[in-house]
């Protein structure tokens, strides 16, 4: 993930120096001196879920940055996932309380990796590329819907049928439409969990594009 | 319920994720820290059925589905039991059914195991659970990984993916992370059916699971994405167990890595 690459050439490998004390504080030993932060005196705060309000913040901050104004003006994203991301000293950034935000940006058919800083309000790492992330629960609820109308497939469901489950799937080969386009597998079948009906929905073109019985996936 | 739990030597917290399952973070043991923070990102679920043609290939590619909010079913349990405390907590997708348990035991062992429990959609599936840990044994640094080969453990220069070959030392350890301040290690050793591989990762702020095992078109999926040329020895190291369990029917099967801490006084 190039936001890897992004944030880790942002890491510092020594402390910052810091501002000089006073003649009248003792020197501390050299080895001491130099040891950085470390893992040890992590803030376990950090890892705590977003609140609705950080959640919120966090959007509200990726949608203004000019690099997705794009995506949002066109509107056609589905946020994926936003959820706390913690960096380890001597990262300049650790210590802060920062947002990882997913979203796929159906206008340009890419996905949107962002990291927020909430405490000082700026997009702190923003990549833009063509990797799948998970289905968003909108888009597991849009498959469902869409399979739920399609001719072939309501043909196919027996007697008490129902969708199951809805998978993020990808195809194996390039002749499969899934390799590239972004699908959603519904599984359908009866309450006690045993599946009867595969449809693989193009997320994209809003599609059914295969149907497929259970025992023949 | 806390998120923090002090019991049998260890000290962690947890939480429930978006996709990840539930994430340990921050765990010590007898006072020393071991683990940055430890998940399960993805359950990756292959089918495979037999073909007539030989040269015929498998039409259909994995799928998964997040373990985390969305698919927890009932809550995260925290039980003692003898020489130790473990998180527990069911998730539920449809034909999928699986059960994650964390387990600490007072001897300094974990075990971050993963229960599947079928039926799923039919009998020829193969179904590859991704555990990813971020030790930090004593600190971050000066970490160095080993692969039990040829009869001795051996230094990995390069981060790189290390399959299981069926050798291990006296215990049953295939794999292990070594701190040079302290020489304490971790030590990993697999489930026999598990047919385990490892990915030794150089660690870097951000790079833990992208939501997905899925890279784009034609590029490696997750984790061996991310294997690269960087070199591992004395560095902050993060490993990826990935388990490849082929049962067909024979179902609870529980998929995941003894680790040990030992060296830690």
């Amino acid at each position: 993930m190039c936001i890897v690459a992004a944030m880790a050439a942002k890491t510092v490998r020594k402390a910052p120096a810091k501002a000089s004390k006073s003649v009248k504080s003792k020197a501390k030993p050299a080895s001491k001196a130099k040891l950085p932060a470390d893992v040890v005196k992590a803030d376990p705060a950090l890892f705590d879920p977003l609140t609705p309000g950080e959640i919120a913040d966090a959007l509200r901050t990726l949608t203004e940055d000019r690099r997705v104004a794009s995506m949002t003006k066109v509107g056609r994203y589905r946020v994926i996932c936003t959820e706390p991301l913690v960096v380890k000293p001597p990262h300049l950034m650790a210590g802060h309380r920062l947002a990882r935000v997913v979203a796929y940006d159906y206008a340009s058919n890419r996905a949107v990796d962002a990291c927020i800083d909430l405490d000082a309000g700026v997009v702190a790492d923003l990549q833009l590329d063509k990797s799948q992330p998970m289905l968003s629960r909108d888009e597991e609820a849009l498959a469902v819907s869409i399979a739920m109308i399609d001719e072939r497939v309501r043909s196919k469901l027996a007697m008490g049928d129902m969708p199951q489950a809805t998978l993020h799937y990808w195809g194996r080969t390039k002749a499969d439409i899934s390799y590239e386009r972004r699908s959603a597998a519904v599984t359908f079948g009866r309450s006690d969990g045993h599946a009867s009906l595969i449809a693989i929905v193009d997320l994209i073109d809003q599609q059914v594009i295969q149907v497929v019985p259970a025992e023949q996936w | 319920m806390s998120n923090v739990i002090q019991e049998a030597n260890w000290k962690f917290h947890w939480r429930l994720t978006e996709s990840a399952g539930i994430m340990v973070y921050l765990a010590d043991f007898k006072g020393r820290r071991v683990l940055w923070e430890g998940s399960l990102p993805y359950v990756t679920v292959d089918h495979q059925r037999e073909l007539d043609v030989d040269d015929q290939v498998e039409p259909h590619g994995p799928w998964w589905i997040p373990l985390g909010t969305r698919t927890i079913a009932g809550p995260v349990r925290v039980q003692s039991f003898r020489g130790g405390v473990e998180l527990s907590a069911n998730f539920v997708a449809g034909p999928y059914q699986y059960q994650q348990l964390w387990r600490f035991h007072d001897d300094g062992r974990m075990c971050p195991w993963l229960t599947i429990l079928g039926p799923g959609v039919h009998d020829q599936h193969t179904y590859h659970p991704h555990f990813r840990f971020d030790f930090d044994l004593d600190g971050a640094s000066d970490d160095a990984f080993e692969r039990y080969e040829e009869g001795r453990w051996q230094r990995v220069e390069r981060e790189g993916w290390f399959p299981y070959s069926g050798e291990a030392d006296d215990s049953g350890n295939v794999w292990r992370q070594i701190d040079f301040g302290s020489r304490a290690s971790i030590n990993i050793r697999p489930h026999s059916w598990d047919d385990a591989e490892v990915f030794a990762i150089r660690y870097h702020d951000g790079e833990w699971a992208p939501f997905s095992p899925r890279s784009a078109a034609g590029s490696q999926p997750f984790p061996a994405g991310y294997v690269g040329d960087e070199t591992i020895d004395g560095e902050d190291v993060s490993l990826w167990y990935v388990a490849h369990v082929h049962f067909d029917q024979s179902f609870p099967y529980t998929a995941g890595p003894w680790i040990r801490v030992e060296g830690l006084s």
